[in-house]
């Protein structure tokens, strides 16, 4: 085990958590991911014994999920994982696909709140999608305030914004301030 | 005061507010324009050109006259429509558009020079002397020009911006908006509905007219409320939809606190970008005027806005409230008016209809066949001068409302080059065919003007939309209401000598349009150009139709024949700062920082932009007081002991796959399936063209396992580039991309002791020269088992090497290679100091890879492979490219003293500075401590061949000439023996 320390991506010991009325944005940190590409040819595979969705969707099985990115292509997702070679294990898993470490290429802001309408009114600030084509189960790619973001609506309550991790201070402050503007009704 | 009975403001509220300094008294539900008039103020403003007294003309966004500087300070905003400035408690404007007081303009003398001023007025005055233009007459004439004056402060507020998405989009909420959007909402569509105004209802808050028996105010609340219980509808008030783009896409500007004094936390405005399957347009339409001699003075106005004002606002159109009104009108609409100022109690004057058989429509005075034709009054209309029947009689009148028809709002309808057609019944333009697909014209806008066939129009649009989008409608009941038919006389204008205004804001009259006319400035494209008709903040919303009837006259045509007036987005004026629609300063755009960010900022490092970057430049010490000092201390530390520098913006591109060296040999121009696992290769890659285009290197981690590096600048577009080429040019290729930039923090360690330097971090790994040569890379485990890359390159030259490790150890890696390498002398460096290391070796960077150099240019001829093809190779061979003999070289001032300037020109010694003579350029400039003078790269004709010539930088925009002598372009270890060692 090495004995450097690792900073989060927004440069802290821990990672940073904060409410903006009823919704709630943290930092996710051990959250490990891989990319997983099939070669020519290949079948998918069901890596931890996970079905890889389809077309815009996110699927998840005992803390391992996974969200389509492009035909034949997954991220791969691994709670509590971050700091191992995930990598080599989801190699393990699909073997003689492509498989590359992606854990430290992201950001993943986790947005809860109770009410669903309030993460659909965030994200009418934040992204041109229709938060109506968002449902639980299915993830996108999209630009947001000029940075390329994925979407994971991981159940009503809760939408994942991953991003890339050196622009976290940007995805933060974004986020937050559009947060921070919702009405209280909303 | 003026202040009628009734309205629709909450008197059981007041506000006081300034104009001019003056307290007024207003209420809730007033406009800044409604409020003064029922404080019986008619002049607001002086005219553009001529200074002329002005007053409120219209009761809307079309308005052309009431134009104030809203607010103080930096919240001061010019060119505020007093018309839809929703007034609020301690609201303070200004006329503007005056020098010295309102009523006693200076600027007021313009008008006693108006026939100097006349149409093409500045393209044909002040044409010489010809140096008079930039240094006087143009400063003058933009001193003079404008109207409002900006506050020069930053704006304080915050704007925002978002994205909607819906079925229907009803753009307009009077009759026919709210008609659509109770059928589309009833019937579970997802509707959107918007409307400029802050009170839904759109006319019929102006008119008098009832609705199954009711006022229609109370018909609007109902309607309102329901719409707003439906979860399936978002109603916008406040909301201007301004454009429409491609894919049904609308601009709309949400005026979230513009009503309020300050904004506190809220954004002052949203822009909003609506995507709707359909949209129903429904923006009513504006009433023009007829001119006639000095038609322009403060009271005398629309009186659609007359009934407007009036009715809703209960505010008096006059200066004293017994002041007698007249109306001429063209058309029974214009009657109405003075029907409803009789219910209201004010004085009428009659009605004067250029009608012989204009019908007599209720209990007032009626002029048929007559015109006004000449009014009175300095600052406010004190009589108007009736003709009839040849006839011509003074009459005392306070305001005047003009009747001249109505214009269908279609400028959204044409913003796809959608052309309005004339329709001869109604007089003037509906929409045509071709505009924005989706959008459906209804109620006013399509050309049914009466309430009844707005409402009717607007379910029926509904149902259309929601037919096509097979959504089932269901029936809407609508309430009864008036169906009058508006019958109107062709009569555009009123000749006579006098001048008689077309565009009030402009101050085009139609004698201007006569001139443009005799001119031949005929087209209306050309007449609105050499007259400015149409243009600033209205866009001609009064003006357009009746001077392109005027001019129709005149050229002896039909309207249709004449010309088409349409039009571009936006509808009504849109601040930048709510287009920007987000940050400024700091947060103006996204940046990224890379892994050692916080790290170098505890170090107090400079950060410099590099793209979306922000990097260390160079990491002062105390005791240095100029950049220059802590750049060449960070550089000679590098070649004599080791530097760190975090290169992670470089670009990382993983590249898998089976045929991943073929894919690699097909992009780089250079041979790459050859290269050996644990071994790096400096790679060039060309564009289609031939011209280089980035370079960087390609290791081999595994038989199926490359890593590409790239230049920071090109990191999207050559990742870009690659998936372009494994998608759709080699699709056959067995190949997987993804890009790793951000996954890994890559430090570069530099210098003669950087060897000895990762020897005390790596975990078991020989890092010996046979072990671990130049151009060598491995994974390995470092600081106790850390997963990490190791890469045996140079960018300045030495002894050195990049180590990646995940982004999250970044910063804790560079701490503890600066407490392992103290007693090495460890440097941190930053882009500064890097740039002075590469020119000092030689290596192109952005500077010399522009787009506008070969690889032969830059030394690199070899690397273009002739054993394979590559994206580039054939037509980097090509006739004109293969010739080009510029060179790169190297570039040492003769006199050490002297500074190489990057952008200067070559030229031989005593040449004549030109193009013909031109011999190259200097790309790259930088003080070398290793030289101890300012080196430069550049290209140079035959370069190559005239090592020792001495040469002249020149830079003619500054002045500067420096003799400079041609060297090799690497100043440092030319034979490469450093980085080997």
């Amino acid at each position: 085990m090495t004995d450097l320390t690792p900073i989060t991506a927004l440069g802290a010991e821990t990672a940073r958590m904060q409410d903006f009325g009823v919704l709630r944005i943290a930092e996710s940190t051990d959250l490990a991911l891989a990319s997983l590409s099939l070669r020519a040819g290949q079948d998918a595979p069901t890596p931890f014994g996970l079905t890889l969705p389809d077309a815009g969707g996110w699927a998840s099985q005992d803390g391992q999920a996974a969200f389509w990115t492009a035909p034949g292509q997954w991220m791969v997702e691994a709670e509590g994982r971050a700091v191992e070679d995930f990598a080599a294990a989801l190699k393990a898993e699909a073997p003689g696909c492509s498989i590359t470490e992606q854990t430290d290429g992201w950001v993943t802001f986790e947005i809860t709140s109770e009410r669903a309408t309030s993460l659909e009114a965030l994200m009418q600030k934040l992204v041109n999608l229709d938060p109506a084509c968002l449902s639980c189960g299915t993830a996108a790619r999209t630009g947001l305030e000029h940075m390329s973001v994925y979407l994971i609506r991981r159940s009503d309550t809760c939408l994942a914004v991953m991003g890339m991790r050196t622009l976290a201070d940007s995805l933060w402050h974004t986020l937050a301030t559009a947060a921070a503007r919702l009405p209280s009704e909303a | 005061m003026t202040r009628l009975s009734g309205g629709l403001i909450d008197r059981d509220t007041t506000f006081a507010f300034r104009f001019n300094g003056k307290t007024y008294k207003g209420h809730p539900g007033d406009t800044l324009a409604s409020a003064l008039l029922a404080n019986g103020v008619q002049l607001m403003g002086r005219s553009f050109k001529y200074h002329r007294p002005r007053g409120v003309f219209s009761a809307g966004s079309e308005e052309p006259n009431a134009m104030v500087e809203l607010r103080e300070g930096a919240r001061k905003e010019p060119n505020t429509r007093a018309t839809v400035a929703e007034l609020y408690d301690g609201l303070v404007a200004r006329s503007q558009n005056h020098v010295g007081p309102l009523k006693y303009d200076l600027l007021a003398l313009n008008d006693l020079f108006a026939p100097f001023f006349a149409a093409g007025f500045y393209y044909k005055t002040f044409m010489w002397p010809r140096a008079f233009w930039e240094k006087l007459y143009e400063p003058m004439i933009r001193n003079a020009a404008g109207l409002g004056r900006l506050s020069m402060e930053a704006d304080p507020d915050a704007y925002d911006k978002g994205f909607l998405h819906c079925d229907l989009l009803v753009i307009g909420g009077g009759a026919a908006g709210l008609a659509a959007a109770l059928t589309a909402g009833r019937s579970g569509a997802r509707v959107i509905l918007a409307d400029e105004d802050f009170q839904f209802g759109g006319r019929l808050l102006a008119e008098s007219h009832l609705l199954d028996e009711s006022p229609a105010p109370e018909w609007v609340a109902k309607t309102e409320e329901e719409l707003r219980s439906f979860p399936n509808v978002r109603i916008l008030p406040r909301t201007t939809v301004f454009g429409v783009y491609d894919h049904g896409i609308y601009g709309a500007v949400e005026r979230v606190s513009d009503h309020l004094a300050d904004p506190g936390d809220q954004v002052r405005q949203t822009l909003w970008r609506i995507t709707a399957k359909r949209a129903i347009l429904a923006a009513g339409a504006t009433e023009r005027h007829i001119p006639f001699a000095n038609n322009d003075r403060p009271g005398v106005m629309l009186a659609g806005a007359m009934r407007a004002y009036v009715n809703r606002w209960a505010a008096g159109p006059t200066h004293k409230a017994d002041d007698p009104v007249a109306i001429f009108a063209n058309n029974d609409d214009g009657h109405r008016t003075a029907l409803d100022l009789m219910a209201k109690g004010v004085p009428v004057l009659g009605v004067i209809d250029p009608r012989a058989d204009a019908p007599q429509l209720g209990d007032y005075e009626l002029f048929a066949g007559a015109v006004v034709d000449e009014t009175k009054g300095r600052l406010g209309l004190s009589s108007i001068r009736v003709t009839q029947n040849g006839k011509s009689q003074w009459h005392r009148c306070g305001a005047l409302g003009v009747a001249g028809g109505w214009n269908p709002n279609v400028h959204l309808t044409s913003h796809h080059r959608g052309r309005p057609v004339w329709d001869e019944t109604l007089l003037a333009f509906v929409p045509g065919q071709g505009g924005p697909s989706g959008l459906i014209p209804a109620g006013a806008a399509a050309g049914n003007g009466s309430t009844a066939a707005a409402m009717k129009s607007g379910v029926e649009a509904a149902k259309s939309a929601l037919e096509q989008l097979d959504i089932l409608s269901v029936s809407t009941p609508l309430p009864k209401a008036e169906d009058d038919a508006s019958v109107q006389a062709a009569f555009w204008h009123v000749p006579g000598k006098g001048r008689a205004w077309v565009d009030f804001q402009n101050d085009v009259t139609v004698k201007d349009i006569a001139l443009a006319h005799k001119e031949n400035m005929r087209p209306v494209e050309h007449l609105k150009r050499w007259t400015t008709l149409g243009m600033a903040t209205d866009q001609g919303k009064t003006a357009n139709i009746s001077a392109l009837a005027v001019m129709a006259e005149l050229a002896e045509k039909s309207i249709p024949e004449t010309g088409t007036t349409i039009f571009r987005p936006p509808y009504t004026g849109v601040s930048l700062s709510v287009l920007g629609g987000g940050d400024t300063g700091a947060d103006f755009r996204p940046r990224r920082l890379t892994p050692t960010h916080h790290w170098a900022k505890a170090q107090d490092a400079v950060f410099v932009e590099v793209g979306p970057w922000m990097r260390a430049q160079y990491f002062p010490r105390p005791g240095e007081v100029h950049w220059r000092e802590s750049v060449d201390r960070e550089a000679k530390a590098v070649r004599a002991g080791v530097g760190l520098c975090d290169v992670t913006t470089l670009g990382k591109v993983d590249v898998q796959g089976a045929d991943a060296g073929e894919f690699l040999n097909r992009l780089y121009s250079n041979m790459m399936g050859t290269l050996a696992v644990g071994k790096v290769r400096y790679g060039l890659m060309l564009r289609e063209d031939g011209h280089a285009y980035d370079d960087g290197t390609c290791a081999r981690l595994t038989e199926d396992h490359y890593v590409v590096t790239t230049t920071t600048a090109n990191a999207g577009p050559v990742y870009r580039n690659m998936e372009f080429a494994r998608q759709c040019l080699w699709s056959e290729l067995d190949v997987q991309l993804i890009s790793t930039t951000d996954a890994w923090a890559q430090i570069a360690v530099a210098g003669p002791k950087s060897r000895a330097l990762l020897e005390r971090i790596v975990d078991d790994f020989d890092l010996s020269n046979e072990a671990f040569p130049f151009m060598g890379c491995a994974e390995l485990t470092i600081c106790g088992g850390l997963r990490a890359r190791l890469f045996r390159i140079s960018f300045s030259g030495e002894l050195a090497y990049e180590i990646a490790v995940p982004a999250r150890y970044g910063h804790a890696l560079m701490e503890r290679l600066m407490e392992k390498g103290a007693d090495l002398g460890v440097t941190p460096y930053g882009t500064e100091a890097l740039g002075v290391l590469r020119i000092e070796k030689g290596h192109a960077a952005g500077a010399e890879l522009n787009g506008q150099t070969t690889a032969q240019m830059l030394g690199l001829g070899r690397m273009v492979s002739q054993k394979k093809d590559a994206i580039g190779a054939i037509m980097s061979r090509r006739e004109g490219l293969a010739e080009d003999r510029r060179r790169l070289v190297g570039l040492k001032p003769v006199d050490p003293a002297s500074t190489v300037t990057p952008g200067a020109h070559l030229f031989a010694e005593g040449a004549a500075r030109s193009m013909e003579t031109d011999q190259g350029w200097i790309t790259s400039a930088a003080f070398s401590p290793h030289v101890g003078s300012s080196i430069g790269l550049g290209f140079l004709e035959e370069g190559d061949a005239r090592m020792g010539e001495i040469l002249v930088a020149a830079n003619p925009l500054e002045g500067q000439e420096t003799r400079v002598e041609v060297v090799s372009a690497h100043f440092v270890d030319p034979e490469g023996v450093r980085l080997r060692d």
